[in-house]
């Protein structure tokens, strides 16, 4: 069975504690309810959670969506935001988790990811290893958004397909986000097979793309 | 949240509560305060063709298709854009909201979710995924193809093509055996409204595939038209049968995966159950077993849907794959799907998942799905008529296999008559039934004024009973076009 690999990076730096990481919390929630009654989804996706501060961690590994568990997510008192290092964790997962068509078997189909954060890049010297080096792997799409007043588009404009921001961080925002996040991975889903890249859902008012 | 209200192209009302739209391909749906119908609004301002097409398909074809008789029957069939709408420089079609068996019933694990084809054609969805009691047996997923390829007669009858046929795009419920065509807006005139996208993967044409990189004015590029429906239908009947993509097998083209797409759906599709060339066999691979028996070829093949559908599916996948002009006609998929409803027998294990299963005429007939072999005596009827009214009864290449209760009908007795939307009352009431009744088949004449025992040379009464034996020959009706059936038994 080819999967639709999903990989969700997510910023848990001191910043985010408080209402930011209560909010992931629930948008995950949704997130997975709607995937869940998403019968393109249910067929293919399977959902890995890395998450990043001084400290990177691979939450849930790549697992089918409907035995996929929501973890505990929790963000330190404070703490740095090692999205190089989490980039670093997704390529290496790319390596070893998911499936390549051999000459006898199909693999799983490109994954995609979505990268969220609150910041800038703390360890920037691997950051900038990383954004070179991502570029020899190919994703179905890579979608980053900077979240609240103090997040940098400029850095996720070197890896990401499509930079998004939203101006605040409270909790119907981020919620108005996963629910988008959603749209986003149910196209995917039903589009895995398609030979062209398609325009995405647009997001909600809160939500900008950054051109 | 606003509540919205409008005055439709036709003057009348229309109100629709604007708050978080179910967003689509191309609209974004609201509903009415009461949820009485929906409002679809297309997220780009659209061109005058766009804003024209619209337009036909409310007005001129929506009449022609459900302004004449038999129009009724059409509105279970398709949902149907019934106005128009212009709001903030959009516009909206107004959509009748789905009938309430297309949502999985309260209590389900997937309660109030819409029963879009694809929670049923994917083997890891109907396995894992759809609620037991919503999964249906196999007479609801006959009836499902019936009305596909019905609604698909009806469009192609009409001058339209539907251009993206697809499980997205009908919804279906097997527990009741209804299905329903949806998304109409994207229909296409040939020669005056081109299409507006390429269709859905898993449904997209062969010819459109290996064609999708030219310009859209190439002469060479093949677009969705009435010949991709033949392609897509298909594909959609055999989902609903098996359970199972018939083009996606385990062979690999390329390793890259977008090529591998192009390829196994266009210039190299190729049918996984190919009679001579195995090449894209489905194989089992490990971690599989959840998508058994669907994937495995070999115990449900295409075969055990009969011989009036497998010579359809041979068509449609083998010569007409990449020979769009050979592949089947809606109506002749419509027909065979009748005949083959005539064929079903129920299999004798109370707790077989299809309940039904197509008898294939072996002497040792066994139900495919549950393996319980057929123990009786079963009567088969196979008709005959007089196409040149010399006298010659000529085969009708129909049969039926009778169970206990089995109906008779005027279609079966009256080769002018056939069965669909448009028979009449008089002619959809049976005619005959047929009863195991102290260790004998009987068939008891109802509504057959001139039927005859041909064999004893005795007409039989309305009112009065047949015992069927081997051999027996029936003269159904002596008009020009009544039939004679043959009648043998088969025992199990």
């Amino acid at each position: 069975m080819r999967r639709l690999p999903i990989y969700l990076l997510i910023d848990t730096s001191g910043s985010m504690r408080g209402e930011p990481i209560v909010a992931v919390r629930s948008g995950l929630q949704s997130l997975l309810a709607s995937l869940k009654q998403n019968p393109y989804a249910l067929e293919t996706v399977a959902l890995s959670i890395i998450t990043f501060d001084g400290e990177v961690k691979n939450l849930v590994p790549l697992t089918a969506l409907e035995d996929f568990q929501i973890p505990y997510i929790d963000a330190p008192e404070t703490g740095a935001t090692n999205l190089g290092e989490a980039l670093e964790m997704l390529l290496q997962k790319y390596d070893t988790e998911i499936v390549k068509t051999t000459p006898d078997r199909k693999g799983d189909w490109l994954p995609f990811t979505v990268v969220m954060t609150d910041g800038k890049p703390s360890d920037t010297l691997m950051f900038k290893n990383m954004c070179e080096k991502i570029k020899r792997y190919k994703f179905a799409r890579v979608v980053a958004c900077a979240a609240g007043p103090k997040a940098k588009t400029e850095p996720l404009q070197q890896f990401a397909d499509d930079v998004f921001t939203l101006d605040t961080m409270d909790s119907s925002t981020f919620s108005k986000f996963w629910q988008w996040v959603s749209t986003i991975v149910s196209q995917q889903s039903q589009n895995v097979d398609s030979t062209q890249k398609d325009e995405l859902p647009p997001p909600p008012e809160e939500i900008k793309l950054v051109l | 949240m606003t509540h919205i209200k409008l005055t439709a192209k036709d003057g009348s009302p229309v109100e629709f509560i604007k708050k978080d739209p179910m967003q689509g391909g191309v609209k974004d749906v609201y509903w009415h305060p009461q949820k009485q119908y929906v409002v679809a609004f297309f997220r780009k301002k659209l061109d005058i063709a766009g804003k024209d097409r619209i337009e036909k398909l409310v007005g001129t074809y929506r009449e022609r298709i459900f302004g004449l008789a038999g129009g009724e029957y059409w509105k279970k069939i398709f949902c149907w854009p019934e106005k128009i709408v212009e709001h903030e420089g959009l516009t909206g079609i107004i959509v009748p909201k789905y009938e309430e068996c297309y949502f999985f019933a309260k209590g389900t694990s997937l309660e109030g979710a819409e029963k879009e084809g694809k929670w049923f054609a994917s083997p890891k969805n109907f396995n894992r995924f759809v609620p037991p009691e919503e999964k249906g047996d196999l007479i609801g997923y006959m009836r499902i193809c019936l009305s596909l390829a019905r609604g698909t007669r009806r469009l192609h009858l009409a001058g339209l093509s539907h251009s993206d046929l697809s499980y997205k795009n009908c919804l279906v419920d097997p527990k009741g055996g209804n299905a329903c065509i949806i998304d109409i807006d994207g229909l296409v005139v040939p020669g005056l409204f081109p299409p507006d996208v390429v269709g859905t993967p898993d449904f997209i044409a062969p010819e459109v595939m290996q064609t999708l990189s030219l310009p859209l004015n190439d002469t060479n590029r093949k677009l969705p038209s009435r010949l991709t429906d033949l392609h897509a239908l298909p594909v959609l009947i055999y989902q609903y049968l098996f359970h199972r993509h018939p083009l996606r097998g385990s062979k690999v083209w390329d390793m890259d995966s977008d090529k591998q797409e192009k390829l196994e759906m266009g210039e190299k599709a190729l049918f996984i159950e190919h009679p001579t060339d195995g090449t894209n066999r489905r194989k089992v691979e490990n971690g599989e077993d959840k998508l058994l028996p669907w994937i495995n070829t070999a115990k449900i093949p295409y075969t055990i849907a009969g011989p009036y559908l497998k010579a359809l599916f041979d068509t449609a996948f083998i010569e007409g794959l990449h020979n769009p002009a050979k592949r089947p006609s809606a109506d002749e998929w419509e027909a065979a799907v009748v005949k083959t409803m005539d064929m079903i027998q129920p299999c004798q294990n109370k707790s077989c998942p299809k309940k039904w299963f197509v008898f294939d005429n072996k002497s040792k007939p066994v139900c495919p799905y549950c393996g319980t072999p057929f123990k009786g005596v079963l009567p088969v009827l196979d008709f005959y008529s007089d196409p040149m009214g010399k006298g010659k009864y000529r085969p009708d290449n129909h049969r039926l296999m009778v169970f206990d209760g089995v109906s008779l009908y005027k279609w079966h007795s009256d080769r002018n008559v056939f069965p669909s939307e448009k028979v009449s009352a008089a002619d959809s009431k049976r005619v005959g039934y047929f009863r195991f009744w102290k260790g004998k088949w009987m068939l008891v004449n109802e509504g057959l004024p001139t039927m005859k025992n041909i064999t004893a040379g005795k007409e039989i009464p309305i009112g009065q009973g047949v015992d069927l034996t081997d051999g027996l020959q029936l003269l159904l009706s002596n008009e020009p076009t009544g039939r004679i059936v043959n009648i043998q038994i088969v025992n199990g």
